[in-house]
């Protein structure tokens, strides 16, 4: 599981749901929640909080142009590659912290990835939670 | 309405501790006590009936005192059993072994009762066929049915159940507790349920009480109850590791969530950490499950 911690800078909700954004060193990254500050006392703006998401949730691009619906896309460079048959793991590293891209090897071949490599990582809000101490 | 202040000593398997609970409970409620076994929820059920006498506090029902520590000076008054128009299901069942079910059922009604009542509970709980039986004849699921219908027979004005479904099978289990939410709404019944159960808390109590060592701990609606957590995923399930299995770079993950055995897929370094046996809490995104309606 990937997990990035910042601290909460904007929600915007309706009667069920919320779009946080999230602070994370120069970035704003957003997840979409089935929640509400109403219900949910740890949705307040300043609050530490963790974005986590899934490995396999991880999209890598390369010299991305043109307009893109997902909300999260943030600099990355490629630390290490684990190659498998089906599915490959690379590990990223995001401004110092270290973030996993589980992605299919065909997918890497045709980013032709190395080590090294600065590309851009995307998530979409839908997958990010968010976990926060008490 | 029932007001409950009532303290109890306890012996349980990690010492002593005080059985503390100070609650109301509104008429007609459906109220579920959640928790550990061992934390005193069946004592309070027991002293809620009568069959068992807290030390201190009181209790009173619809304004009538059915407890009360110091009621002449250092003399409790305590209710008896039979005056408290309670119906009490036990975890253990204690049927009447020498009365068939029938009778079982007949024996709780109260006098000058419609002995219909007693057809209209076999025939909600599919018991018609084994009305005559013996229940050392009967198995365990038939047993909580036949308890669970002479607990509803006296029409109580009180209804103390504990564990009423868990030896059931799913599809009796989920036809139970529609007749039962019924009948208790069509009685009007207060109802104090004893559950494990999480999805049967939610179907049908008002309210859940949590209770560790004889004090509650958290009380709401069974959404603010068990949405307390620290993550924000609304999918979220324990469940028990039965195996873990490598593939490519990630591991597949077979877990047991309730009866139902799923696989779900973890990275290498997650799996390092897990072992078959341990229980794990299994988190996604509300926005993820995709949902197919069954046929019926």
């Amino acid at each position: 599981m990937n997990k990035l911690t910042g601290r909460i800078a904007a929600i915007q909700c309706n009667s069920h749901m919320s779009l946080v954004d999230v602070v994370i060193g120069s970035d704003t990254l957003s997840a979409t929640l089935l929640e509400t500050p109403e219900v949910a006392e740890y949705l307040k703006i300043g609050n530490r909080v963790s974005l986590l998401f899934k490995e396999t949730e991880v999209s890598l691009a390369k010299n991305l142009t043109g307009l893109i619906s997902l909300r999260n896309r943030f600099a990355v460079t490629v630390r290490s590659i684990e190659r498998g048959d089906i599915l490959s793991a690379v590990v990223l590293d995001y401004a110092g912290k270290t973030l996993t891209a589980v992605i299919t090897t065909r997918g890497m071949d045709r980013l032709q990835l190395a080590i090294g490599d600065e590309v851009e990582a995307l998530v979409k809000a839908n997958e990010m939670a968010l976990s926060y101490d008490l | 309405m029932i007001q409950a202040h009532l303290k109890k000593r306890l012996h349980g398997v990690n010492g002593e501790f005080n059985l503390d609970v100070n609650f109301a409970v509104a008429e007609g409620e459906l109220l579920a006590l959640f928790g550990d076994s061992g934390v005193g929820k069946t004592t309070l059920l027991r002293c809620l009936a009568g069959l068992e006498m807290p030390e201190q506090g009181c209790l009173t029902v619809n304004n009538q005192t059915w407890f009360k520590s110091f009621h002449q000076k250092t003399i409790p008054f305590n209710l008896p059993p039979q005056q408290r128009h309670v119906g009490y299901m036990f975890q253990d069942y204690a049927l009447f072994p020498n009365m068939t079910v029938r009778e079982n059922l007949e024996f709780a009604l109260r006098k000058g009762s419609d002995k219909k009542r007693v057809d209209e509970l076999l025939a909600m709980m599919s018991l018609g066929e084994l009305q005559h039986r013996k229940p050392e004849t009967l198995s365990g699921g038939q047993k909580q049915r036949v308890a669970l219908a002479r607990a509803l027979a006296s029409e109580p004005q009180l209804l103390l159940l504990d564990e009423p479904f868990s030896a059931l099978d799913d599809a009796m289990r989920s036809h139970l507790h529609d007749e039962v939410l019924r009948l208790q709404q069509h009685d009007g019944m207060t109802a104090i349920m004893v559950s494990h159960d999480v999805g049967e808390v939610y179907k049908l109590a008002n309210r859940v009480m949590l209770m560790e060592a004889g004090q509650i701990v958290i009380q709401g609606s069974p959404a603010e109850v068990f949405s307390k957590g620290q993550t924000s995923g609304k999918f979220r399930f324990t469940g028990k590791i039965l195996a873990i299995e490598a593939m490519d770079v990630l591991h597949a993950l077979t877990v047991l969530v309730g009866n139902q055995i799923v696989r779900v897929v973890a990275t290498g370094d997650e799996a390092t950490l897990l072992h078959v046996g341990d229980s794990v809490l299994l988190v996604s995104k509300a926005f993820n499950p995709m949902v197919l309606k069954l046929e019926k």
